[in-house]
This record gives structure tokens, sequence and C-alpha cells, in this order.
């Protein structure tokens, strides 16, 4: 079958440095893959380059078709981004926002049709924004306001969605309720989804397969268990880490400080 | 839940029914009062008399007739025009631009128009004869070559086309324009007088000449504004979302801009510097009625030619016999006003 992603020898340059270089992967339909890397390694250039927000050389498909042929309402049609810090139009209401996500499928001059409506309303109560629709997005919660993002996403009726470190700024409850949103939602309507995550355990946990980027370049591939190595976590991330199993099969990435604190703090 | 039960912002027909009844009120009032009070039953059967297969006796005689058709009617017409066109632009710059200070005179419109018209009232009657009087011509041509240098240098910037970097270029274009302006204006001291009013700004017109000389370009723009307002709702979550949503947004800058500069340097050549009404009328309907552009700029074009209407009213009543510049109205009268509706929002946020 035909992937329902997939990149080619992708490279993105911006003022001069390599962002990205020769990245190639390959994402079935339905597929969870979560992108992990530290800081600066290119996660959300790789999701922008999808979208088509960045100029990039080399060539990505969705379904076969080049993105670089199709028309960018085509493209969103295909491909939704839940972006990491989204902008909020101040006094903009819920309903208004989430609305917005049906912009490549409304007629510009004619506006939402009662179908838009109909898929916006179904999408909110899904997600139990329901009483949700007349708050100003400015005002809602880091958890609703996530909840919110990812339903104007999911009102773009794309196949494949990107999330750009989909539970960065949540409490540990509110980073379970989202993910666990997500693979629900990629269950119920088969969306291929692509993640750039932060917490390496949560990276364990969810996606299907996880690809480590370290300078702009693929380090790693593969399951859980096989990139999330201690020694690759060292090379490309400074950090000691140990993995331990979580006794139901998973695996947690715990921190190590690398002296004993009780020792340091002697001296 | 369902679609119907859903209610994203809109514009409602009661609120579109109440701004055109707020106009008609405010042309209504301006057509009656000045130095020579006419009765509104006169003035309507007088309208009603000019209506194809409608013979009506409205009671005027012939020199209130003339005051209401070549002198009222003619100004109120042309205060709505240019109130229209001055509020939808600034509505449509603040929208492009993300920047609620944005107005039509932010990106060398005003300052061009105002070079041009220094040179007209310098020069004009050395200048070779034209169809359209060399004021409005060279007001006109002044404020698109402003925009026009504008974008010409923010769009070679080489870190990126931004809107900032349009906004810091037009403030650039802007004081160089202007500097030559106020060079030109101290070399030829004899028509200090004249390039001031017409800075100021007024509505003095007699007869339809300038009605129709700057109708087409205005009903072109506000058009092609209100047709893009969806578009400017999607920019309001930045351009890399917008694009994430399908949407080109220099595409989109640059149509609603170059429209709304188009409207602006026509209405401007032929009523000078007007200023505040592209600013205080697309916000405080923002204020009132929600911050979608479906709603404000619609709302926009009817309420903005309702405030300039009873602003010119102002400024030919208050002072009367004297006339007191119309930008120095719609300040003096719209800052407090809009301050108002200031204190009285809820808030939206910064």
């Amino acid at each position: 079958m035909t992937p329902s992603l997939s990149l080619s020898d992708i490279g993105v340059r911006f003022n001069g440095s390599r962002i990205l270089a020769s990245v190639d992967m390959e994402i079935a339909r339905g597929e969870w893959l979560g992108i992990i890397g530290p800081n600066g390694a290119g996660k959300s250039t790789l999701l922008r380059a999808i979208m088509g927000a960045v100029e990039f050389d080399g060539s990505i498909a969705i379904g076969g078709v080049p993105t670089s042929t199709m028309k960018r309402r085509d493209l969103a049609r295909s491909v939704a981004l839940v972006p990491q810090h989204p902008v909020l139009p101040p006094g903009m209401r819920v309903v208004d926002y989430v609305l917005l996500g049906r912009t490549p499928h409304v007629h510009a001059v004619t506006g939402p049709s009662l179908h838009d409506l109909d898929v916006v309303a179904t999408i909110l109560s899904a997600l139990t924004l329901s009483s949700f629709v007349d708050r100003d997005v400015t005002t809602l919660s880091g958890g609703e306001l996530q909840r919110v993002v990812i339903a104007r996403a999911l009102a773009q009726e794309s196949p494949i969605l990107l999330l750009d470190e989909p539970t960065t700024s949540l409490d540990i409850g509110k980073q379970q309720e989202v993910l666990e949103l997500v693979d629900r939602l990629r269950r119920e309507r088969t969306l291929t989804i692509v993640s750039a995550m932060h917490d390496l355990t949560i990276a364990a946990q969810f996606p299907d397969r996880l690809i480590m980027l370290a300078d702009g370049a693929v380090v790693a591939e593969g399951g859980g268990r096989s990139v999330l190595d201690p020694a690759l976590i060292r090379t490309h991330y400074s950090a000691d880490v140990k993995i331990l199993d979580d006794g139901s099969g998973g695996i947690v990435v715990v921190p190590q400080r690398s002296q004993d604190p009780m020792n340091d703090s002697k001296n | 839940m369902t679609g119907e039960e859903i209610r994203p912002s809109r514009l409602h027909w009661w609120w579109l029914a109440g701004a055109l009844a707020a106009l008609a009120g405010a042309g209504l009032l301006a057509v009656l009062m000045g130095a020579v009070d006419l009765d509104a039953r006169s003035v309507l059967l007088s309208v009603v008399d000019r209506l194809p297969f409608v013979d009506a006796d409205s009671g005027l005689n012939d020199r209130q007739e003339a005051i209401l058709w070549e002198l009222r009617m003619p100004r109120v017409a042309l205060g709505g025009i240019v109130g229209a066109m001055l509020a939808v632009a600034g509505g449509s710059y603040q929208g492009s631009f993300r920047n609620p200070l944005a107005d039509p005179y932010l990106l060398g419109a005003a300052a061009g128009a105002g070079l041009g018209a220094t040179i007209a009232f310098a020069y004009g009657a050395g200048l070779p004869s034209t169809p359209v009087d060399t004021l409005p011509l060279l007001a006109f041509i002044g404020g698109v070559a402003g925009v026009a240098a504008t974008y010409a240098i923010g769009y070679s910037v080489k870190a990126g086309r931004t809107p900032v970097m349009l906004i810091l270029a037009g403030v650039a274009v802007a004081a160089f324009l202007t500097a030559i302006q106020t060079y030109l204006q101290q070399r030829n001291a004899e028509t200090l007088r004249e390039v001031y009013g017409w800075i100021l700004g007024r509505l003095s017109t007699v007869g339809w000449g300038e009605v129709w000389l700057v109708l087409p370009y205005v009903v072109v723009s506000i058009l092609v504004v209100l047709l893009g307002a969806g578009r400017l709702d999607v920019l309001s979550v930045g351009d890399d979302e917008a694009v994430t949503l399908g949407v080109n947004p220099p595409r989109v800058r640059l149509v609603m801009v170059l429209a709304a500069t188009l409207g602006t340097a026509a209405v401007v050549a032929v009523s000078g510097l007007i200023g505040f009404v592209g600013i205080i009328v697309p916000h405080a309907i923002r204020i009132v009625f929600g911050s979608s552009y479906r709603v404000i700029l619609p709302l926009s074009v009817i309420l903005g030619a309702a405030f300039l209407i009873l602003a010119d009213l102002l400024a030919r009543t208050v002072a009367a016999p004297a006339e007191i510049p119309i930008g120095v109205v719609t300040a003096f009268f719209g800052a407090p006003f809009f301050a108002i509706v200031l204190r009285s929002s809820r808030g939206l946020g910064s």
C-alpha cells in the first residue's frame, strides 16, 4: 500500500544555516509517528515543511501526490497542524476559532454552510467543548485551549494530523487527557499522526514508532525500546537517563543526576 | 449539539437595519440643518418628486431647492462616501496588519497625498491642464505613490516580508515625503493657508462633480474589501497558521491593502486628510459587535458614513457662519466618544 505520507531527502536551510538535511521517512495510514530530539533538532521545521510553511529541497508526497504540486487549499484539506504556540486573536469566541478550521472547505465569499457548522458542532461535542462555544479563546486554561486548538485542526477533516509538542505546557493529568484524546480520534477517524514530542516517557507510550532527530538528521528510528537508548540519549541530549520497565510492558525514561546529591551538598 | 445550535459571529439583519437607520437619520438631519433650515416634510416630498413616474409638490422655492440639491445633498453624499471609505479602509488595514493602530494613512498614503496637494497648490497654475482638477489628481497620485514606495521598500527587506517591516517602511516613506512637503510649503508661504486647510480636511463642495469623481473608486474598493472580510478573520491567527489553513497571507494582505489604499487615495484627493475615522469607527464596532471582520467591515461602511455626515454637520453649524475644519471635529468629538466606548467595554485583551 502507498504510504500515507512519505518524505524523501528533505533539506531545509534558513539564512544559510542547515536546519534539516537528507531526512527520509514513510508513515503508513493510521500510524502514529513520534518525532523526538533535543531542542533545535529540527522537529518543528520538519512539521512545517510537511505543511508547506517553509521551503524545502527533496520531495514530500501525500498518498503518492507531491505536496509541491498541490494547491495550498488542497494541502490544508490533507494535512492539519496543531501548533505549539497558537496565536489567539483577542475577543474571538471558541466557535469562531474552531470554524476557522473549515477555511479550506469554505467558499471565501459566501462563508460557512450549514454542513460546515454541523462538522464544527460534531467536533465540539466529541471534544466535550459544547459548553465553551461562547468563551473568548484568550480566557481558556491550558488544557481547554489545547482541546480547542485540536478541535480547529480536526475541523479541517484532514486525514493527516501534525502535532507540535502538544503537551508542553500541560500538567501531567492534562497531558494524558490530550494524548488519550488524540489516540481515540486516530482510531475513530483513521488519522495518520505525526507528533513532535518533548517528554520521552510519553513518547514511549503513545506513538507506534519513533524517529530521533539531531542536528537536522535522523539518528535513530524504530520502536520505543530501540530508539530510547541511554547511549543515544547521552550523545544527542547530553543527558544521563535510565530506562526502566514500567511493569506493564512499557518503558520509563528517568533522568539521573551525575553525582549523589547528598554527597554534593556536604561539600 | 448540531450546526443550527452553534452561533458563529455573523452580521445579524437587525444590526444592519439599525446601522442603516442611523445613517438615514444622520443624512436627514444634515440635509435639514444649516444657515437656512428646511423642514423634513418638504425635503422628503422633494426627494419623492425626483423619483421617476412620481409627482409631488414639495412647497420649496427655487432657492431652497437649490440649497437642498446643489449644496446639502451633494455634501451629505460626499461625507457619507468619504466616511464609509475611510472607516472600512481602517478596518481592512487593521485586519491585514493585525495591528489595532493601523489606518489608511499609515503606509505613506497621507504623506504622499499631502505632498501631491502641496505641489498642486504651489505650482498648480503652471501645470498643463488635465480633464480632472490638478488638486485631486496630484493628491491621488501622491497617495498611491506613497504606498507603492512603502511596499517596494518593505518587500525588499532581506530578513523577510513581515507586516512589521512594511509598517516600518511606511514610517520611513512618510517621514521622507513629509519633509519634502514641508520644504515646498515653506518655499511657497503664500499657499500655506490653503495647504493647511486641505490637510485638516474639508467637505465643502458645490454640485455633484466630486461625488461622481470618487464614487467608482470607492464602490470598487469597498466591494473588494467586503469580499475579503472572511480572509481577514483567518489572518487573525497569524501568517504561519493561516498558511496551514490553506490561505496565502501576503496575497490576501496585498489585495486588501491595495483596495483600501486606492479608495482612500481617491477620497483624500477630494476631502483632504480627515483623521481618526479609520481608527475609531472600526474599533467602536469591534468593541460593541465582536471581533469578526465579517461584522466589522460591513458595519464600518454604514456607520463610518453616518459618523462623518454628523461630524460635517457639526463642522458647519457649531461656529456658523464660519466652518471648523472637519478633521478638528472628528478628533474633538470622536476622541471623547471613543474613550467612552473604551471605558464601557468589557476589555478585549491586548
